[in-house]
């Protein structure tokens, strides 16, 4: 996925112009609550908050990623920004437009790019699809083709653009995906969850080409449910879960958060819920989250001891069966982890204000 | 947006259209094969009774093929709506900087257009199995009727499509309005040999007209202008109140979350 996307641009965003001073992205206390029913014969309403107030701004030319577990607000948040959904309250504006009210301007400038396999036309071929969007978009007729062909070498899709979809790999149809949401040269480009189902390889080459959107001047929201992805990519990450943002800054600055910490990793069999409430009751442990496995479950214990608390985990563990143990430095993962477990409304939502 | 990009764009998604119902088995049976077991059928019927003259077939042949064209048009366009959804472009097209009503026309063009072909298949049928003679008494007003008749089934299919997304119920019921309209429309017995009460409801109906124009045009004594004219003015009708339903249904879609199957 290697290609020249500075010359597919009609007009790249200046870091320093005047609209850098503008941000291409603005949330404001969005809020998004959800009407549904639950029930089959005796269908109760229900309402379910999936975005409870969350703020940011993304900076043109700026990769901005949200971060969350499943079910945390991500993709409801994206649906407001690019105008499918209303905000229940809020606002939110894009390239200074308004999503509510000035939906055809919004949707000029933004490129919306989701994960999966849905979203495509099977039975005709890639090229097919590429055109028939691109008439959707706009897109100049005298253009059409050449910019066609610049993209799918951008995605690295060339040669296989008469094929039919239908047979397209998982990483082909991703390509193909966002090839599409590039056709109208958008400033600023929505991706969900772009690198679902994709394999080490195609994350990267995905990765690269992000980045050379990046380069060219776009702007980028991108969510997703790895660290390291976010980190690796993004200029800044925004942490949501339950519908609020839990932190936000730099990879390094959550990082942060958990820097002077060890973490022990125990891995059990069986270990009794007794056990690990023992654990969490330690006055140096921290936090303890488990890890299932097919046999065993792995303990991740955070403390602000070193590594010679570890006999002392032993012992409070008792008579469990336990297998490899180490004591290592806290990763990008583990800062996430310690977000989440700590933010989650079971263990108190309190605590995201502190964090955030 | 100029008027010129416009049509380019309706006219694009149209033939888009057309080729995606071309690589559906489901589309291909509804729209080709059943005129033909229509067609074979009448034109059995008609032999036993009259002895089966030429204008008789034709005009069985000209039914059975608008019989067709209403089956695309109802369930082409019915789903229209709900299958983006299903495929998960439904967000995309909205999406689009692009009218959407425009997107949608193409849609329901394309499967109208497609339903066409039926009667082309019928009529080489009929001409090669029954010996049944291809005329025309107004041959140069024959594209104007089959032209009127396009327009009118397509904005007829456009309000359709919007009013079975509001109505999810509206699909099931949608089939039940398969047969009757064959019949109401005047497709196979003439209106006039129709109750008096049930004429009203054939006038506001695209197909009565559509049907009234083409065969007005192959076997009439005078040229069709009536039902020329009442097509249009039915089709500036449907898409006034599909355009109406539309801006309903999207509004709530982005009230409700509707647009996505989750
Ligand atoms: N159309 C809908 N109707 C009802 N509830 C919904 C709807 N869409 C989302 N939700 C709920 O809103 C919450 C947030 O969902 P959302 O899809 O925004 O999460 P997400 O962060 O994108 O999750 P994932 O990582 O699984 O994609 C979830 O509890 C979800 O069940
Ligand atoms: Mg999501």
């Amino acid at each position: 996925m290697t290609g020249d996307l500075a010359s597919l641009s009609h007009a790249p965003t200046r870091p320093g112009s005047a609209s850098a001073e503008a941000p291409a992205i603005e949330a404001i206390d969005l809020v998004r609550i959800y009407h549904t029913h639950v029930g089959v014969i005796r269908r109760r309403p229900l309402d379910v908050e999936a975005v409870r107030g969350v703020t940011f701004d993304v900076r043109p030319g700026e990769l901005f990623g949200l971060l969350g577990p499943n079910g945390a607000g991500k993709t409801t948040t994206i649906k407001m920004l690019i105008t499918l959904l209303l905000p229940t309250s809020g606002s939110a504006r894009v390239m200074g437009f308004d999503v509510v009210r000035e939906t055809t301007e919004v949707r000029r400038r933004i490129g919306y790019v989701f994960g999966g396999d849905r979203g495509l036309y099977d039975r005709v071929s890639g090229l097919d699809n590429l055109r028939y969007f691109a008439e959707l978009y706009g897109v100049d007729p005298r253009q059409r083709d050449r910019r066609i062909a610049a993209l799918l070498e951008l995605v690295g899709l060339t040669g296989r653009e008469k094929e039919k979809v239908e047979g397209y790999s998982r990483g082909m149809r991703q390509r193909l995906h966002i090839a599409r949401g590039l056709l109208h040269d958008p400033e600023v480009i929505f991706m969900d969850e772009p690198s679902i189902g994709l394999d080490p390889i195609g994350a990267r080459e995905l990765r690269q080409t992000v980045r050379s959107l990046v380069d060219a001047g776009k702007t980028v929201l991108l969510t997703t449910h790895y660290m390291f992805e976010a980190d690796a990519l993004c200029d800044r990450i925004a942490v949501i879960n339950d519908g609020h943002i839990v932190a936000s800054g730099t990879g390094s600055d959550l990082k942060s958060a958990v820097l002077n910490r060890t973490i022990v990793e125990i891995e059990t069999f069986g270990v009794a819920p007794e056990a690990i409430d023992r654990l969490r009751r330690d006055p140096e442990v921290i936090a303890v989250n488990t890890e299932e496995r097919d046999q065993s479950q792995i303990l991740l214990i955070q403390s602000e001891r070193g590594p010679e608390i570890t006999q002392r985990l032993l012992g409070s563990l008792g008579d469990t069966r336990v297998g490899k143990v180490v004591a290592r430095e806290p990763t990008l993962e583990d800062a996430y982890v310690h977000l989440i477990a700590s933010t989650s409304s079971t263990d108190g939502a309190d605590r995201a204000a502190a964090l955030g | 947006m100029s008027a010129g990009r416009t049509l380019r764009l309706i006219g694009y998604v149209t033939w888009f259209n057309v080729r995606m119902l071309l690589v559906s088995e489901f589309f291909v049976l509804l729209t080709f094969i059943s005129p033909l077991i229509f067609a074979t059928l009448a034109f059995f019927l008609f032999r036993l009774g009259h002895g089966g003259s030429g204008q008789t077939l034709l005009y069985a042949a000209l039914g059975s093929g608008m019989m067709g064209v209403w089956s695309t048009t109802l369930f082409g366009c019915g789903g229209a709506i709900a299958w983006q959804r299903w495929e998960g472009t439904l967000e995309l097209l909205v999406n689009a900087p692009t009218r959407y009503d425009f997107i949608l026309a193409g849609q329901t063009f394309g499967a109208v257009i497609f339903g066409f072909y039926g009667i082309v298949t019928t009529i080489v049928w009929g001409m090669v199995l029954f010996g049944m003679p291809l005329q025309a008494t107004f041959p140069l007003v024959l594209p104007l009727s089959l032209f009127a008749a396009v327009i009118s089934l397509g904005a007829l299919g456009m309000l359709i499509a919007t009013l079975f997304v509001l109505y999810r119920h509206a699909n099931a019921l949608g089939n039940l309005l398969e047969y009757p309209i064959w019949l109401v429309a005047g497709l196979l017995v003439p209106l006039t040999r129709l109750p008096d009460w049930i004429q009203p409801v054939s006038w506001v109906l695209a197909p009565t007209w559509g049907m009234e124009a083409i065969r007005g045009a192959t076997l009439g004594d005078a040229p069709p202008w009536l039902a020329i004219g009442m097509c249009v003015v039915l089709a500036g009708a449907y898409y006034v109140l599909a355009r109406v339903v539309l801006v309903y249904v999207l509004d709530k879609a982005r009230r409700d979350a509707s647009l996505a199957l989750r």
